[in-house]
């Protein structure tokens, strides 16, 4: 396992926290079949849409930043998203390799 | 999670402390866990499963529960014997990959700051360095001088103490002369077999910065297959 990228990530969360930005971080909890990364990848966001890091091989991103942005939003503090293979025929957001992911997401709290 | 266990994580990871963060999932609250210390409320309740997560190096979230694991261990140590041209590359290389570079080399117009600025650099004899450097089972040994003067003692050193990974630069013919030494010094032919030589996969380049990528490739490959 490598937690250099989670060190870059929770850097990242310190210094938006102190520039007092709204962060949400997305973390792979479950992986079922081929999934592009491993359980523990780690993603941030700011209220301003920037990210760091990922939970997937770019497919899933866009949605999981789209997410985040809304959970600010709604004040609420977590959620669990589930993400399955996708539809070839049907643009929307899923794994194109086959595998199903559980990525939960949760705001920074002081 | 608070800002404050993203804090605590980062200062545990500058101690160079081994520990897990713990998540509950229902609500979003986390703590850091750490070898034999208790945890406070929900997650006491799954303290030896947290245990055994963190134990085998794992991250997951606890079946039947809504408790996240995530697990933090020091990097792997590599101990590289020679400040030569290919070690630049490796710790270039390693960077991105999680690994902890120490470079023991005793001729000092090779192992300078100016040559290797982040890195830490011992200008002893392995015999002397070893004194100096913690190992264990999850450390690795990388030898580049193919001088049996300052390479055969790191290389006994590294067997006698069992590190995943050892690997010796130096071609077949020389690898042969070596594995001599070593059977005269009493190493045992399986000992023996568990060096790496000639060091790396095979990819076929021959300048410094390939040499060094496929040893850091051979290095990633078998810390997987010794699932460390």
């Amino acid at each position: 396992m490598n937690n250099f990228a989670e060190k870059q990530i929770f850097e990242k969360a310190d210094n938006w926290a102190k520039n007092n930005k709204k962060i949400v971080l997305a973390t792979v909890i479950q992986t079922w079949g081929s999934s592009p990364l491993g359980i523990g990848s780690r993603m941030i966001i700011n209220e301003d849409g920037n990210f760091l890091g990922s939970v997937s091989g770019g497919c899933v991103e866009s949605k999981v930043i789209e997410e985040c942005i809304s959970l600010i939003r709604n004040r609420k503090n977590c959620k669990k998203i589930e993400f399955k293979v996708s539809n070839e025929n049907a643009w929307d957001v899923g794994l194109a390799c086959g595998g199903d992911i559980l990525i939960y997401i949760e705001e920074i709290t002081k | 999670m608070k800002i404050k266990t993203i804090q605590e994580t980062l200062k545990n990871k500058s101690l160079k402390k081994e520990f897990a963060v713990v998540t509950n999932l229902s609500n979003g609250d986390s703590e850091i866990f750490v070898p034999g210390i208790n945890l406070k409320g929900v997650f006491s309740e799954y303290i030896n499963k947290i245990e055994e997560i963190f134990n085998s190096n794992r991250n997951g979230i606890i079946e039947n529960s809504e408790i996240f694991v995530q697990t933090f261990k020091n990097p792997i140590k590599v101990i590289i014997v020679g400040a030569v041209h290919i070690s630049t590359f490796l710790i270039e290389f390693a960077k991105n990959l999680n690994f902890e570079i120490i470079i023991v080399d005793p001729r000092s117009f090779f192992a300078t700051k100016e040559r290797f600025p982040h890195t830490k650099i011992i200008n002893k004899w392995p015999n002397e360095a070893f004194d100096e450097i913690e190992t264990n089972t999850r450390t690795a040994l990388v030898t580049l001088t193919h001088d049996p003067k300052i390479d055969d003692p790191a290389l006994k050193y590294a067997l006698k103490n069992k590190f995943f990974y050892i690997g010796a630069l130096g071609s077949k013919k020389t690898h042969e002369k070596r594995c001599l030494r070593l059977i005269e010094a009493g190493f045992t032919k399986k000992e023996i077999e568990s060096i790496n030589g000639p060091i790396g996969i095979k990819l076929g380049g021959k300048s410094p910065s390939e040499i060094a990528l496929s040893i850091i490739s051979q290095l990633v490959s078998e810390k997987y297959k010794n699932k460390i």
